[in-house]
């Protein structure tokens, strides 16, 4: 059962930007995860402000500087089957194209994807955690079996986004509008931390939209991968997941971008197995570097010590297939 | 233990003999066809009504108010909110006049009523409200004001054992302790070469069918009409019709087309009573559908299972001795939780000790869930059998085959046939199990194994069923049967019989069921019992049209009965086809419009049981890196009888081995048993059941057919349940086959597949 | 009535008149089927936030005044009585609420019916050439692609929403496709054979 609320439908961004900011007004993209939300009382809202008018938000169209843009209302089946994106940017298409269902993949938007709520289940069910203004984590000695590794501090979710780590991996930013302008922001700071802000998982403020996503050109002879493990063969969640963006002219790596999802509160990237690997031979050593460097520093809780093992694995699997 | 609720013994003396001598089928012409369903067209035309889908003028809708504590007590109800809140028209809750129902029962008294003020999980009904519209109804449940004592709670089944537990009913925690077998299992162990022992661990499961609980209830002056999603009408009326202290008569349940059960709707429901309560209240018909999370808390469950076994065997592979302790729990108020019968009866074993254990906790009610118990106990058994197969060397299908019980040890009954033998090895050779064994498992990081497990049922079905059939005068057919079709093809199987019999197309005719004010009584569509309960009566019924019909023929004909044939719709003597007359040219059909045939199930044969068997094989491949497990083929070989349809058999087959996966890999109810004892994934997305994905494209049914004639009529045997007996233990051990790692708990989720992985490496 | 089911057979063979007889008990289903009393009462207390909105489903233009909250599963059944699409869970996670938007499957349930205005809506009721079966349904018949029926009208739309879009997939391909669609009947190795052979039937392949 959804809880009332009134509809506006804008046609512009700056009729949204202004519906945004009145108090209690919640952006509806696809509608998949919000509606979601407000069913299951994760948040409440006043006011839906549908961003389905706004034409100017879809598609996808080459940049000047020999990017990409990709609007915010671009579907994920739209990214998944984009021919530019499935050959250069092959990460964004394979991340698109494992999120959700066939249905929700149709609906559901690159920005409503990169914007969903967690799905940490005390923050999904009816327990006031302390995400939701409450004064407990449930996850710390409750049931841990999905939460993170990674990066918690007083809550332990995990970002549930598939396509933000294949898009961190490969540098992208995001723009984003507001009344009093727009700014562009590289997606790498996009995200926050519990530490951050323990209500929310990214920058942005009430009334602020994200209007496109901005992919850098990529060097020729990159190559780039999404491998995702879930429990089940569709419409889940990754227990942990890699985008991994690399170049390697030659025998040896040149640059390497390995950002996990599954693991942490935000895309997290194992900085220190990007270390290992730049500038090495991809050899069964320095794989061996790597994957050890990878899980550097996890902090498992009671039921998802798996997730270092499954870490270790997926960066050992990845690699090897680069090799 | 006993799913008591559900299933009454059967009582075969209390039946009547047959009334005719029906000879079993030779070779049949529409039996066993793979024919598409006779109601195909409503079901992928969305003109099927469900309930769910259901609406009678003037409807009210109903919610139920439930505990969001799992061990509390209502100290205080102020239902003054709720009531003055818009569209409410009736508020209920335990001091309502006529709702004091006793509920749960414990030895010879009620030990909880309909609203309990001392509410045992998190999720028991405590009060109910009717209202015009469903949102406004759910508003006003969240209104009504209680203030609970909230007690401390117990879900651990080992804790909940001990006397320090909180008791859940009076009486303490002790549901039942049974120890049984026979033989001398020291004796055994002592002569044995290899001894192994292991624990087990199997999940708790939720049936959670498509189609949410519902119900619609409708008073007519005194008489009740109720149309439900269910799996039995003739249960689910007597145990109303108790409840509210109404004569059968006065209460009339119907359910035509059902969104699936698997056991959790064979039983009476506390939301249908509480329709039922609140449109008395108002007058009104009031439809109650509970919401997806509520079909996930509080209507049942496979009880989670731990499983000690202990297993002796020479090294020839003679089996020498099986000890089990079974500890489950069925919740607050249980259904039974546990089935030793695997154990006891599936492999010839002389010494044999089980014991049973029993126990209440603070979660949701167990129910019946396909085969209770038993895929449980085969997780155990069929792994365990798989490994002492390792230790002697030798193949796991030729040790089950060294091991075959040619009757039930359990009561030394002998079988009406078995076909497990052949379900073995047919299944073997279907599978290439020998070269795919052989095969190399792999070096790299992907793995593969093969892995196989056995089974059976335990029930032999209730034979009580009587079944009209109506012949009308230009030849078409009215089959009237209370059986419930709930999804296995019922109604296509059972119209089935009645064109063999009478040779009438399938398209003339008409069916009535599942409604307790129109068709007979048959027991409920549970147990692997409506084909092999309910064929015979039909069969009977249009038997018994039949032998009117050729009485009718021979004073038409001037002929003796005996000279006379039935053939294609048409009657003639044996020696003078060209005398043949159509059966809408009987004038003593013609004269009496309808020749009505009654028929019952026979009982079952004296001093025989008749059961079915199974072997089921699995290839999967395992990510070592990843603890990714894909299950890439499914072989099932069943012996349950002769095959009435082919494609609802495969069908049903394959379906069992889909929720089968399902045990094995991914489904598993959480409670957040250290906080607040609620389920954290009462949903489609955190409680995983399997998809499109998860399941093989490659699946084959190998049907077994022992030609059984003793069994009953049609020599069909139930199919349901054991389609999902092996299928999980055969992914376990096809696991193993890849990997030299056992998974003991189920499912095996790739956390539980990387720990074990990691485990073996010493980590 | 023999006779009269050879007239009115259909191309595809299978016609409702071919199994009307079959009916039985859901006749009286039927007297009783009514429009849900849903949203009248509410439409009352809430008159001032309500929204028209304009659709198209399966062909026909419709208008109805909805609340924002509404969505398109409870518009489609309680207001336009269109009973074949099924709720399962109401939150994306089941697939048994499937229609086409515009062509695409997706959710009804997690789709507003405020977000459905001034598109073509098509439910399993639309994918049926008058009363004979549409290709994927009378594949689904003859494969017997389902056991209780209950998730059958969101499979059947989305396989045809796949159809549509690939008109010639593997059975990898429809694996995939049909991962948004639960059935715990388990009925999904049918399913896969029923798909595959609606891609045939719609190509124009033997009847
Ligand atoms: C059952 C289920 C399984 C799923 N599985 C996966 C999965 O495996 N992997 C995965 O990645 N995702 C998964 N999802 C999530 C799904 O992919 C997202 O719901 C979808 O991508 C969100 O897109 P949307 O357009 O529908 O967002 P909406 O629901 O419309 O919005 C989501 C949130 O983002 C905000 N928002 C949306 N657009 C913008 C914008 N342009 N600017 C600012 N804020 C905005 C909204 O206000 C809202 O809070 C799953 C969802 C469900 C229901
Ligand atoms: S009801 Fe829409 S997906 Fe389940
Ligand atoms: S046929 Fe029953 S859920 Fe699919």
């Amino acid at each position: 059962m959804l809880p009332n609320f009134t509809y506006e439908r804008p046609g512009s961004v700056d009729e949204a930007l202004e519906h945004g900011s009145s108090e209690g007004a919640v952006l509806h993209a696809g509608g998949t995860d919000l509606l979601g939300c407000l069913r299951d009382g994760v948040f409440s809202a006043k006011k839906v402000v549908s961003l389905s008018g706004l034409e100017e938000l879809r598609g996808i169209s080459p940049t000047r500087d020999g990017g990409l843009r990709v609007g915010a209302l671009t579907t994920l089946t739209g990214v998944a089957s984009d021919p530019t994106i499935a050959e250069r940017y092959t990460v964004l298409a394979q991340a698109a194209a494992s999120a959700a269902s066939p249905q929700l993949r149709n609906q559901g938007t690159i920005g409503g994807n990169i914007c969903q709520r967690p799905r940490c289940w005390y923050f999904r069910g009816d327990w006031h955690c302390l995400r939701k203004g409450g004064d407990t984590c449930y996850a710390i000695a409750g049931e841990n079996h999905f939460h993170c590794i990674f990066g918690g501090s007083g809550c332990y979710i995990v970002h549930p986004s598939d396509t933000a780590p294949a898009l961190q991996a490969l540098g992208a930013s995001v723009r984003i509008a507001s009344r009093s302008g727009s700014r562009t922001v590289p997606i790498e700071s996009f995200f926050l931390l519990p530490a951050d802000d323990i209500q929310r998982e990214n920058l942005l403020e009430p009334g602020e939209l994200v209007t496109e996503v901005l992919l850098p050109p990529v060097a020729s002879g990159t190559r780039s991968v999404y491998r995702k493990v879930r429990d089940r063969g569709a419409w889940d969640f990754a227990l942990a997941g890699l985008a991994a963006v690399v170049t390697m002219p030659g025998d040896s790596v040149e640059t390497a971008s390995l950002v996990l999802s599954g693991v942490a509160p935000k895309p997290w990237r194992a900085a220190e197995a990007e270390g290992a690997l730049t500038g090495a031979r991809l050899d069964a050593e320095t794989i061996a570097r790597v994957v050890a460097a990878s899980v550097a520093g996890a902090l498992p809780l009671e039921h998802n010590g798996y997730k270092v093992a499954l870490v270790r694995g997926l960066m050992e699997e990845t690699l090897r297939a680069l090799a | 233990m006993k799913y008591y609720l559900e299933w009454p013994e059967p009582d075969p003396t209390n039946l009547p003999p047959p009334a005719q001598d029906i000879e079993p089928w030779g070779e049949t012409r529409v039996v066993g066809k793979p024919l598409p369903r006779v109601d195909a067209y409503e079901r992928v035309s969305g003109t099927a009504l469900y309930t769910l889908d259901m609406a009678l003028p003037d409807m009210l809708h109903g919610a139920i108010l439930r505990c969001p504590h799992a061990h509390a007590r209502v100290t205080r109800l102020d239902t003054g909110r709720a009531q003055a809140m818009p569209g409410v028209r009736a508020v209920i809750t335990a001091a309502t006049p006529g709702a004091a129902i006793p509920w749960y029962f414990r030895g010879q008294g009620p030990t909880s009523m309909l609203f309990d003020e001392h509410c045992r999980y998190a999720g028991d009904e405590v009060a109910a409200v009717a209202a015009e519209t469903p949102h406004q109804a759910i508003l006003a449940a969240r209104a009504i004001d209680v203030e609970y004592e909230v007690l401390p709670f117990v879900q651990d089944d080992a804790v909940a054992l001990t006397p320090e537990a909180p008791a859940i009913h009076e009486g303490g925690n002790i549901l039942g302790q049974e120890t049984s077998g026979r033989g001398d299992v020291e004796a055994g162990f002592a002569g044995a070469d290899v001894v192994l022992e292991q624990t087990y661990h199997t999940p708790c499961e939720i049936h959670t069918p498509m189609e949410t609980f519902v119900t619609i209830a409708r008073w007519d002056g005194n008489r009740l009409t109720v149309w439900d999603s269910n799996q039995g009408v003739f249960g689910i009326q007597a145990n109303l019709a108790r409840a509210l202290r109404l004569p059968l008569t006065s209460v009339r349940v119907i359910c035509n087309y059902m969104g699936g059960g698997f056991g959790s709707k064979l039983g009476l429901s506390k939301y249908t009573v509480i329709a039922a309560l609140l449109a008395r209240t108002t007058a009104r018909p009031v439809k109650i559908a509970l919401t997806r999370e509520e079909s996930f808390i509080c209507v049942g469950n496979r009880a989670a299972n731990t499983i000690k076994l202990k297993a002796g065997v020479k090294r020839d592979g003679t089996l020498t001795a099986l000890d089990a302790v079974f500890l489950g729990s069925g919740g607050a108020y249980p259904a039974g939780a546990t089935s030793t019968y695997l154990v006891q009866a599936l492999y010839l074993c002389p010494n044999v000790r089980v014991e049973d254990n029993e126990v209440y906790t603070n979660a949701g009610p167990s129910r019946a869930f396909r085969a209770p118990g038993m895929p449980n106990c085969a997780w155990a058994l069929e792994q365990m059998m798989d490994a002492l197969a390792t230790e002697i060397d030798m193949d796991p299908v030729e040790f089950r085959l060294k091991n075959i019980a040619t009757f039930l040890q359990i009561n030394d009954t002998p079988y009406t046939s078995i076909g497990l033998r052949e379900c073995l090895s047919d299944g073997a050779k279907a599978f290439g199990w020998s070269e795919a064994r052989a095969r190399p498992r792999g070096r790299g990081h992907v793995r593969r194994g093969v892995g196989m497990a056995a089974g059976m049922w335990a029930y032999p079905g209730d034979p009580r069923a009587t079944v009209i059939v109506k012949l009308f005068a230009d030849g078409s057919v009215n089959l009237n049967m209370g059986a419930s079709d709930i999804g296995t093809g019922t109604k296509t199987v059972m119209a089935m019989v009645v064109a063999e019999e009478l040779g009438v197309p399938l398209d003339r005719i008409q069916i009535e069921h599942a409604d307790t004010g129109t068709t007979q009584n048959a027991p409920s569509s549970g147990g692997s019992q409506t084909v092999l309960v309910s064929a015979p009566a039909v069969r009977a019924a249009a038997i018994e049209v039949k032998r009117q019909l050729l009485e009718l023929a021979a004073a038409q004909l001037e002929r003796p009965v005996e000279q006379l044939v039935f053939q294609d719709g048409e009657i003639m003597p044996a020696d003078a086809p060209d005398q043949a007359v159509a059966l809408a040219d009987l004038r003593g059909l013609r004269g009496r419009q309808v020749i009505v045939g009654v028929g019952r199930r026979h009982p079952h044969p004296e001093g025989k049981i008749a059961l079915p068997f199974a072997a089921q094989f699995a290839e999967v491949e395992v990510n070592i890196l990843t603890g990714e497990v894909r299950v890439l083929r499914l072989v099932a070989a069943h012996d349950s009888g002769r095959v009435m349809n082919k494609l609802t058999y495969e069908n049903q087959v394959f379906g069992g081995m889909a929720m089968g996966i399902g045990l094995g890999l991914t489904e598993e109810r959480i409670l957040d048993s250290r906080q607040t004892g609620k389920v954290v994934n009462a949903n489609w997305h955190d409680y995983k059941i399997p998809t499109a994905k998860d399941v093989p494209i490659d699946q084959t049914c190998v049907p077994i057919d022992p030609h059984d004639t003793e069994c009953n009529t049609t020599g069909a045997k139930g199919l349901g349940e054991p389609a999902h007996i092996p299928t999980a233990a055969a992914i376990a051990n096809a696991v193993y086959h890849a990997t030299g790692v056992r998974v003991t708990d189920a499912p095996i989720t790739r956390g539980r597949m990387l720990s074990a992985l990691a485990e073996r490496r010493g980590e | 009535m023999g006779k009269d089911s050879d007239q009115t057979r259909s191309q595809s063979g299978i016609s409702r008149r071919n199994f009307i007889g079959t009916l039985g008990a859901g006749a009286l289903g039927a007297a009783v089927a009514g429009p849900g009393t849903a949203t009248t009462q509410e439409a009352q207390s809430a008159a001032d936030g309500h929204l028209v909105v304009a659709l198209r489903v399966n062909g026909r233009q419709v208008r109805a005044a909805i609340e924002p909250r509404h969505t398109l599963l409870e518009v489609l059944r309680d207001q336009l009585e269109l009973t074949g699409t099924k709720p399962g869970c109401a939150r994306g996670e089941c697939g048994a609420c499937s229609v086409l938007m515009d062509g695409v499957p997706r959710y009804s349930c997690m789709t507003l019916a405020a977000e459905a205005d001034g598109h073509e809506i098509t439910t399993v009721e639309g994918v049926m050439q008058g009363e004979e079966l549409g290709h994927v349904q009378q594949a689904f018949v003859e494969h017997d692609a389902f056991q209780c029926g209950y998730c059958t009208p969101g499979q059947v739309m989305a396989a045809e929403g796949l159809l549509r879009r690939s008109p010639n997939p593997s059975i990898e391909e429809i694996q995939e496709g049909m991962s948004g669609n639960l059935c715990r009947c388990g009925a999904y190795a049918h399913i896969f054979k029923a798909v595959s052979r609606a891609a045939e039937l719609k190509r124009g392949g033997e009847v």
